[in-house]
C-alpha cells in the first residue's frame, strides 16, 4: 500500500513537471483525471477548460482520459470537479503555439481525505471495479469479486442472480426460473458457505445449512465476493467457495440515493393468468394451537388460499430502493442506512415426465417407463424487504467499534396448477384420460435477522485486535400450504373432443411447517506485525464460538371429500378426517420430524503472513474446528434415533502463496484443508415427502472433509481490466450423496437417504477470465472447466433370474456430482460513455449439461440440457443526479430442458403419446420449463 | 539470522498442523432403544405397557378357552426370537388404538370347532345390504392399528381366526418399532421375503386401506373369507414385489377395489419376482368404494408380476380381471382362463375385459367370448371398448342364497356375507368347468400348527365353494 501511495506520488510530481516544463503551444488538451490515492481512473468527472472568459466542459471517459481539442492559444485554466472529490488546484498556463498538444494529468483527492484518517483500516467505499480489481490482486486468497458498480449495471435484482456472472459459478433455479442455489465450480450448495460482511449467517432453509441467495436484493451490497481458497481465519467449512456479501457501509460525506422501477414478465396475458391467491387465516396448525391431544375436524381448516384464487392478466412488478448516510461529530461518526424493497411477480410453464418407482426389467435392465406426465404453471409474486444500516463510531485514533444490522425479509406467494396424467398408457388412445387436478397455494415465508457488534483496537505499534459480537436469526414458516386435488375423468370421442368430465376422489392437504435458526456467536483475533529480519511478519491468533439452536415443525393433515363429485364449487364437499384419530397431531406421522439442535462449535486458528522474498508472499497456518451438535425429536422413547450426539474435531492446515512477477501480474498457489457439515435435516431421521421420491434422514452421516489445491495467473493491467487463469483439484472425503433406502423389505415405496459415498470423489478444473475495455466498449469472458467423478452404487432391475425371472441387484456407477456441469461460462459486451451519460451491458451466460437428478437405477439419470440465457441492461443519466434504467432478462425465452439417455424412439408405443415435442434422437425429453421474459425500467436518483 | 527465521516459523506451523492431528476425533452417540424382554404371557391382568412407552413385549402360549385383554393404545411385540402362540379358542381383545407387532413368530391356532378371534369387544355388527353407510359402519372406522409383521418375522400364521376392525392408521411410534411405514392402515402387514405367511379358513372382517398387505413374502392363503374390506380404497390382497405363493378358495364380498393383486414393484435385492397363483377364488360387488379412477375390482396382474389365474367367480364386479400393460405385468410368465363373470346390468358387462387393459380374453372363459357378434367383435382388441350387453345376466350361477340379479340394494351395498350362501346348487354353470390341471406354488412349509395344514389343490367347479364339499369352509 505504502509502495503505490509512493508511485502515485511520483505521478502526480511528474504529471507537474509535464505541466510546467513543456509549455508551449497547443490547438488540442488532453490528459488523465485520476484519484491521488488509488491512481482509479475517475470517469464521469466534469473537467472545466476557461479561455479568455469563455468556458468549456468536457467529461472523463472509461479511461479516465479527457480531451479538448480546437483550442485557442493564449492563457488558459483548468480544473476538476467530481462528485465526492475535492475540486483540482486551478492549474493556469499559456499555450502560444498552434499545433501544440498539452497533456495536463490531474489527480484528485477524495474529499473524505482531509479529514484527520483513522489510522485502522476503514471500510472504504469499494464501489468500483477498480477497486475490486485491487482487492484481488491484493488479496492473500484466491477470490472473484463484483463490485457494487458492476452490479448496479447487471441485469440481476438479486444476489442469486448475480452470482452467476461470477468465474466459476452457476445456478439453480426455482420453479419458477428465480435464481436461488450457487454451484461452485462444479459443487453443489451444500458445499459452500454465505457470510454477510465476513460473518457466517444461519439459513432459512428447513433441511440444510445453505443459504438461498434470492433472498438478498442485490442493490444492498458493496461488493460480492466468492473466495475459492480458505485461510486459516476464515471458517473451515466451504469446499467449493465462500460467498461473502460485504454490505455498504457509512460514506464519507452526505450520500442520497434512491430508485424505483416496474416491469412485467411476458409470461402473463388473458389466456395465461397470473394466479394470485391470499394466504390463510391460520398462522398455526390446530395441533400447535391445541395440543397434540387435539382431534381436528374441517371446522378447524381455512380454505382461503384455495378459494380466493383470482386471475391477473398483467401483474405490474415494481421495485424500490432508498439509501441515505453521512457522517457526523467530526467525521466520527458514520451512518447508512439502505432499504430495498421488490415486488416481482414471474412464473413457469413447466411439463414433465414421472418416471416410474421402478422401470422395467424387459427388453433389456433398467428400461425406462413412467407413471405420470405433469403439465404445470407456476405464478409466483415474491416480495422481498432488505433493510440494513451501519453505524461506525471512532472512540480515538486507536479504537474503533461498529454495530451493523441487517434485515432481509421475503414472502413467496407460489399459485401451483398442475394437471397430472395418471396411468399412462393405460387407456386406450384419445378415448379416456385420467387426470390429476391439483391447485397449490404456498406462501413462504423467510427472514434473516444478523446484528454484529465490532470493534478494532491498536494496542501498540505491533499489535491490533478486533473482535465481533454476534446475534442471527433465520426463520423460515409455510403456514398452512393448502392443496386441493381431483379426478377428472375425461372422456374424448374418436375426434378428440371432450364429451364429458366426471370428477371425483376430491382430497384436501392442509400443511404447516416452520423451522427457526438462531445463533449467538463471538469472533476475535489477535494481530501482531513485529518486525524480524528488517521484514514485517503478521502472526495472527484467534477463534469464535457459536452458539446455535435450531427448530423444526412439521405437520400436515389430510382430508377426503367422500364420494361426492366435484361441479366446480368447492364449498359445496363434504371434507373430513377419514379417520378421526388422524386429525391429532399425537398420532401424525410427521411427529418424528419435529425437532431441536443445539449445536457448539467453536474454532481457532494461528496464522502467518510474510513476504519470503520480496516478491514472494507465504501465508499460512492451522485452524481447529470443533464441532458439538445435539438433536432431539418428539419421536417417542422407543424410538431408536429419536436423539443423538455427534463430537468432532477437524485440523486444518492451509498454505497460500503469491508471487509477484511484477506490479501487476502474479502467481498464486495454495492448499487448503476444509470441511461441510451435513445439513439437519438430513442427519436427523426426519423422513419427508419429497418431490420425486419421500426423503430419509440418517443419524449415521459422517461430515464431509477435502483437501484443495489451486493455482492461479492473475495480470491487472489496470483500470477494470483483468486476466485471470487458475487451476484446482479438490479431493473429496466422505461426500454425501442419496441413495435408495431398502434395507428390509417392509416398504414398497423408495426412499432415498443420504449416505456417504463409499468411495472417495474427485474435482479438477480450471477457469479463465479476461476483462478490457477499448475505449467506451468493454469485454468480459469467463469460462470454467470441471470435471468431477464419483462412483457410487445403483439399482439394476433385469431379467437375471431363473427362466428370465426379474432381479433387483446393485451395480456401480460412476458419474459427476450432481449439479456439475463440464462447461460454465460468462461473456457481455458492456458500453460506458460517460459522455452520453449511457452504459448498457448485453449478458450471456452459458452453462453446459450437468447432472439435474440421480436415479436410483443404473442408466436413468436426468441431465439438464446445456443451455444459455441474454440478458441486456442499460443506464442513461439524464441529468445530473437522475437515470433511467432498466434491464432485460431472458430475452430469447430460454427454456430449461431436461433429458434421459435414452432414445426416445425405444420408449415403449404405450408411452409415446405422452413424449410430447422431441428434439434429441439419442435422449428423451423428459422436462421443459419455460419463463419467458421479464421487463424492468426505472428512475434512479442520486445526490 | 533472516536465513533462520523462515525454517523456524516453518517448523512453528509443522509442529502445530501435526499436533493439531492428534487431536482430531470423532465421537457420535445415537440414542438406541432396546425391547425389552418378555415375560411369558398371562390372562391375569390386561397385557398393559408402562414406563411410559406404548411397548408390551409378550411371548408364550395363550391357552385354550381364555380371553386376553389388551390396554388400550399399548403395542404389543412379540420380540424377534420370540413366539407367541394361540391355542384353540382364544380371544384376543385388542384395546383402542393398539397394535400387535410381530418381529418373532406369531401362531393362532384356531380351530373350526373353536375359532379364535383378534378383535375389539362390544361393536355390534349390521352387515344387512344398506344396513350401515360406510361412514357409520364400525367395520371401516379403524379401531385399532392391526398384526404388523415386521421385517424379521420369520413366521405368521392365522388359522380359524377372525381378524376384526383393523386398520388404523400406524402413526410415527407404532412404525419405527415396527419397521414399518408411519402412513399404514393395514389390518394385516407381512414384510419378509424369507418369511412365511399362512392365512387358512379364516376371517377378516372390516378394514380401511389395504386389509391385507404381503411387502413381500412366501404365502399361502387358502379358504378364507373377507369381508367389508378397505373403506374408500385398497386393495384387499395385496402383494408386492418379492411375493410367492399360492390364493386359493378366498371368499370376497364389497372389497373396496380388488380381492386379489399382484404387482412386483419393488422388489428388494434377493427377492424373487412376484409370483402368485390364484384359483377358485370368488368376487362378489367388489371395487365399488374406490374412489380413485382407474382401480380394478377383482383380481389384478401388475408390474412385472408372474403367476395364473384359473377357476375365479367373479359376481357384479365394477372391473373384470385386469391385466395392466404400464407397468406391465410380466405377461410372458401369466396365463389365466376359466374364468367366469356375472353381470346385473350393461356397465359391468361392458368392463369385464377393462377398456385401456391388455387381458386377453380366453376360450374357456364364461360368458363365452362368442357368445354374439359384439360380444365379443372379430376385430376386438384387448382394452378396445365393446358392447357387453348381450352377456348381461347371462348363466346365471344359481348360488343357494343370493339371488341375481340383486334385487333391493345397489351392487356397492353388498359387502358382507351377513345370511347369503355363496355355495353352488347343483346344475349351477359353474359346476365341472373347472381347470384341474394347474398346481399350487406352495412354497411354505407344510405342517398342522407351524405352517400350512391343508393346500387344497384345484377343483372342477369355478369359484371357492365345491360340490364336493371341498374348498371354502366357512
Amino acid at each position: 500500500m505504502k509502495h503505490s501511495y509512493f508511485l502515485n506520488r511520483l505521478l502526480l510530481f511528474s504529471s507537474l513537471i509535464i505541466l510546467f516544463a513543456f509549455s508551449s503551444v497547443a490547438q488540442t488538451i488532453k490528459g488523465k483525471v485520476d484519484d491521488y490515492k488509488t491512481g482509479e481512473p475517475l470517469a464521469g468527472a466534469t473537467v472545466h477548460l476557461t479561455q479568455q472568459g469563455v468556458n468549456k466542459i468536457a467529461p472523463v471517459n472509461l479511461n479516465g482520459a479527457y480531451i479538448f481539442k480546437n483550442v485557442r492559444t493564449g492563457p488558459y485554466k483548468i480544473q476538476v470537479n467530481y462528485i465526492g472529490y475535492k475540486s483540482s488546484q486551478v492549474y493556469e498556463g499559456n499555450i502560444s503555439t498552434t499545433d501544440e498538444i498539452k497533456v495536463i494529468n490531474i489527480d484528485l483527492q477524495d474529499a473524505s481525505t482531509q479529514v484527520a484518517e483513522v489510522k485502522i483500516t476503514g471500510q472504504g467505499n469499494k464501489e468500483t471495479d477498480r477497486a475490486a480489481r485491487g482487492i484481488e490482486k491484493n488479496a492473500s486468497m484466491i477470490q472473484n469479486i463484483l463490485s457494487a458498480n458492476t452490479i448496479k449495471l447487471l441485469p440481476d435484482v438479486t444476489v442469486a442472480n448475480a452470482l452467476q456472472r461470477v468465474s466459476g459459478v452457476s445456478i439453480l433455479r426455482s420453479p419458477s426460473g428465480e435464481g436461488r442455489y450457487a454451484i461452485i465450480r462444479g459443487m453443489e450448495q451444500r458445499y459452500n458457505s454465505t457470510l454477510v460482511n465476513g460473518i457466517k449467517i444461519p439459513s432459512p432453509d428447513p433441511a440444510y445449512r445453505f443459504v438461498p441467495m434470492d433472498i438478498f436484493p442485490s442493490e444492498m451490497l458493496d461488493r460480492l465476493e466468492v473466495i475459492k481458497a480458505l485461510t486459516p481465519s476464515m471458517e473451515g467449512d466451504a469446499i467449493g467457495g465462500v460467498m461473502n456479501l460485504v454490505m455498504k457501509s457509512a460514506p464519507n460525506q452526505f450520500v442520497l440515493s434512491a430508485n424505483i422501477s416496474g416491469g412485467f414478465s411476458s409470461l402473463f396475458s388473458s389466456n395465461r393468468p397470473f394466479v394470485a391467491f391470499g394466504p390463510s387465516l391460520n398462522r398455526q396448525s390446530p395441533a400447535s394451537i391445541n395440543g397434540n391431544s387435539y382431534a381436528a375436524t374441517y371446522s378447524d381448516f381455512n380454505n382461503k388460499a384455495i378459494t380466493s384464487d383470482k386471475n391477473m392478466s398483467t401483474p405490474f412488478s415494481s421495485t424500490a430502493g432508498l439509501t441515505i448516510g453521512d457522517r457526523f461529530l467530526d467525521n466520527k461518526l458514520g451512518v447508512i442506512v439502505s432499504a430495498s424493497y421488490q415486488n416481482i411477480y414471474r412464473g413457469s410453464n413447466s411439463k414433465r415426465l414421472i418416471p416410474n418407482a421402478q422401470p422395467d426389467f424387459s427388453p433389456t435392465p433398467n428400461t425406462p417407463q413412467f407413471s405420470d406426465a405433469y403439465d404445470r404453471t407456476y405464478s409466483t409474486q415474491t416480495q422481498r424487504l432488505g433493510i440494513h444500516n451501519k453505524i461506525d463510531y471512532a472512540i480515538d485514533d486507536k479504537n474503533k467499534i461498529s454495530l451493523y444490522n441487517l434485515y432481509i425479509h421475503q414472502n413467496e406467494f407460489e399459485s401451483r396448477l398442475s394437471a397430472d396424467t395418471t396411468g399412462l398408457g393405460l387407456n386406450s388412445v384419445a378415448v379416456k384420460k385420467l387426470v390429476t387436478i391439483t391447485n397449490r397455494s404456498t406462501l413462504t415465508q423467510q427472514s434473516i435477522y444478523n446484528s454484529t457488534l465490532h470493534g478494532e483496537h491498536i494496542l501498540g505499534d505491533e499489535w491490533k485486535f478486533n473482535w465481533d459480537g454476534v446475534y442471527s436469526r433465520a426463520t423460515r414458516n409455510m403456514p398452512d400450504r393448502t392443496e386441493f386435488s381431483y379426478d377428472a375423468n375425461n372422456k374424448y370421442n374418436t375426434s378428440g373432443n371432450l364429451i364429458s368430465e366426471y370428477n371425483n376422489n376430491t382430497s384436501l392437504t392442509h400443511h404447516w411447517e416452520n423451522n427457526k435458526d438462531q445463533d449467538i456467536s463471538g469472533y476475535a483475533n489477535l494481530i501482531y506485525t513485529p518486525k524480524i529480519a528488517g521484514k514485517i511478519v503478521e502472526f495472527s491468533a484467534g477463534g469464535l464460538f457459536r452458539h446455535k439452536t435450531r427448530n423444526a415443525y412439521y405437520m400436515s393433515y389430510t382430508l377426503k371429500g367422500d364420494s361426492t363429485p366435484y361441479n366446480n364449487n368447492f364449498t359445496s364437499i363434504p371434507f373430513k378426517i377419514s379417520n378421526p384419530g388422524d386429525g391429532t397431531g399425537n398420532s401424525s406421522a410427521d411427529l418424528g420430524n419435529n425437532y431441536s439442535i443445539t449445536e457448539n462449535d467453536n474454532a481457532e486458528y494461528l496464522q502467518v503472513k510474510f513476504n519470503i522474498l520480496p516478491k514472494l508472499q507465504v501465508l499460512g497456518g492451522v485452524r481447529v474446528e470443533n464441532t458439538d451438535l445435539t438433536y432431539l425429536t418428539q419421536s417417542a422413547i422407543t424410538i431408536s434415533g429419536r436423539s443423538g450426539k455427534y463430537l468432532y474435531t477437524d485440523v486444518l492446515p492451509s498454505i497460500h502463496l503469491k508471487y509477484a512477477i511484477t506490479d501487476d501480474q502474479n502467481i498464486r498457489a495454495s492448499y487448503f484443508a476444509s470441511i461441510s457439515r451435513p445439513g439437519f435435516g438430513e442427519q436427523v431421521p426426519t423422513v419427508i415427502d419429497g418431490e420425486y421420491y419421500t426423503e430419509k434422514g440418517n443419524p449415521q452421516l459422517k461430515h464431509i472433509t477435502a483437501d484443495n489445491y489451486d493455482i492461479r495467473y492473475e495480470f491487472f493491467p489496470g483500470g477494470a481490466a483483468q486476466l485471470l487463469l487458475g487451476t484446482f483439484y479438490k479431493k473429496i472425503y466422505n461426500p454425501i450423496e442419496y441413495y435408495v433406502d431398502r434395507d428390509g423389505s417392509s416398504t414398497s415405496n423408495l426412499a432415498i437417504t443420504p449416505q456417504n459415498a463409499l468411495g472417495n470423489a474427485t474435482n479438477y478444473g480450471f477457469e479463465a477470465l479476461a476483462t478490457k475495455f477499448f475505449g467506451i466498449v468493454g469485454f468480459s469472458v469467463n469460462y470454467t472447466y470441471t470435471h468431477s467423478r464419483l462412483t457410487t452404487t445403483k439399482l439394476s432391475y433385469g431379467p437375471t433370474g431363473l427362466n428370465g425371472q426379474p432381479m433387483n441387484s446393485t451395480v456401480n456407477e460412476t458419474r459427476p456430482l450432481q449439479g456439475q456441469a463440464d462447461h460454465v461460462g460468462n461473456a457481455s459486451i458492456l458500453f460506458k460513455s460517460p459522455e452520453l451519460g449511457l452504459d448498457m451491458q448485453l449478458a450471456y451466460v452459458y452453462t453446459g449439461e450437468r447432472l439435474a437428478q440421480v436415479s436410483a437405477y443404473a442408466n436413468l439419470d436426468f441431465y439438464q440440457h446445456a443451455n444459455g440465457q441474454l440478458d441486456f441492461s442499460f443506464e442513461k443519466s439524464f441529468s445530473k443526479h437522475f437515470s433511467f434504467y432498466g434491464k432485460i432478462n431472458n430475452l430469447t425465452n430460454a427454456a430449461a430442458k431436461i433429458y434421459l439417455k435414452y432414445p426416445h424412439n425405444n420408449v415403449k408405443d404405450l408411452l409415446q403419446e405422452f413424449l410430447g415435442k422431441q428434439d434429441i434422437a439419442a435422449q428423451t425429453l423428459v422436462q421443459s420449463d419455460y419463463y419467458k421474459t421479464l421487463f424492468l425500467g426505472g428512475l434512479r436518483y442520486k445526490l | 539470522m533472516k536465513k533462520y527465521i523462515i525454517p523456524i516459523i516453518s517448523m512453528i506451523i509443522l509442529a502445530a498442523v501435526s499436533g493439531c492431528q492428534k487431536w482430531k476425533g470423532e465421537h457420535v452417540d445415537i440414542y438406541n432403544y432396546t425391547l425389552p424382554v418378555a415375560n411369558a404371557v398371562s390372562d391375569k391382568a390386561p397385557l398393559s405397557c408402562s414406563g411410559g412407552t406404548t411397548v408390551a413385549p409378550i411371548k408364550g402360549t395363550m391357552l385354550s378357552g381364555k380371553t386376553y385383554t389388551v390396554q388400550d393404545g399399548c403395542d404389543l411385540v412379540i420380540n424377534a426370537s420370540d413366539t407367541l402362540l394361540m391355542q384353540p379358542g382364544v380371544t384376543l381383545n385388542m384395546g383402542l388404538k393398539s397394535s400387535l407387532i410381530v418381529l418373532g413368530t406369531l401362531v393362532s391356532n384356531g380351530s373350526e370347532k373353536q375359532p379364535n378371534w383378534i378383535t375389539i369387544p362390544g361393536i355390534t355388527k349390521n352387515d344387512a345390504p344398506g344396513g350401515f353407510t360406510p361412514s357409520a359402519d364400525p367395520a371401516y372406522s379403524g379401531k385399532w392399528k392391526g398384526i404388523i409383521g415386521g421385517p424379521t418375522c420369520n413366521l405368521m400364521v392365522l388359522r380359524w381366526t377372525h381378524v376384526e376392525y383393523a386398520g388404523l392408521t400406524e402413526g410415527d411410534a407404532t412404525s419405527k418399532l415396527a419397521g414399518s411405514g408411519a402412513g399404514n392402515q393395514y389390518s394385516i402387514l407381512f414384510a419378509n421375503y424369507k418369511g412365511n405367511f399362512i392365512m387358512e379358513d379364516s376371517w377378516l372382517y372390516g378394514g380401511v386401506d389395504d386389509p391385507i398387505r404381503i411387502s413381500a413374502g412366501k404365502v399361502a392363503i387358502f379358504r378364507n373369507t373377507f369381508e367389508k374390506n378397505g373403506v374408500k380404497g385398497g386393495d384387499c390382497l395385496n402383494a408386492k414385489g418379492g411375493t410367492v405363493g399360492t390364493m386359493a378358495y378366498n371368499l370376497f364380498v364389497g372389497t373396496a377395489t380388488n380381492g386379489q393383486k399382484a404387482s412386483n414393484k419393488a422388489q428388494a435385492i434377493g427377492a424373487p419376482q412376484t409370483n402368485l397363483v390364484m384359483y377358485n377364488n370368488t368376487f362378489v360387488s367388489g371395487g365399488y368404494r374406490q374412489t380413485q379412477s382407474g382401480r380394478g375390482g377383482c383380481i389384478n396382474y401388475e408390474e412385472g408380476a408372474a403367476g395364473m389365474y384359473y377357476n375365479n367367480v367373479a359376481i357384479n364386479c365394477r372391473f373384470g380381471y385386469r391385466v395392466v400393460g404400464n407397468p406391465a405385468a410380466d405377461v410372458a410368465h401369466l396365463s389365466y382362463g376359466n374364468n367366469y363373470q356375472w353381470a346385473d346390468v350393461d356397465s359391468i358387462a361392458n368392463q369385464f375385459y377393462p377398456v385401456g387393459y391388455i387381458t386377453k380374453p380366453q376360450i374357456t372363459d364364461i360368458p363365452s367370448i362368442n357368445t354374439s357378434p359384439k360380444y365379443l367383435p372379430a376385430n376386438y382388441s384387448p382394452g378396445a371398448f365393446y358392447d357387453g350387453h348381450d352377456v348381461v345376466q347371462k348363466n346365471n350361477p344359481l348360488f343357494l342364497n343370493f339371488p341375481l340379479p340383486a334385487i333391493g340394494h345397489p351392487l356397492d351395498q353388498y359387502s358382507a356375507v351377513g345370511n347369503f350362501n355363496f355355495r353352488l346348487k347343483p346344475g349351477s354353470p359353474l359346476v365341472g368347468k373347472g381347470n384341474t390341471d394347474i398346481k399350487p406354488l406352495i412354497v411354505v412349509p407344510l405342517d398342522k400348527i407351524y405352517g400350512l395344514s391343508d393346500a387344497t389343490p384345484p377343483g372342477t367347479d369355478l369359484g371357492c365353494y365345491q360340490l364336493n364339499g371341498a374348498g371354502n369352509q366357512h
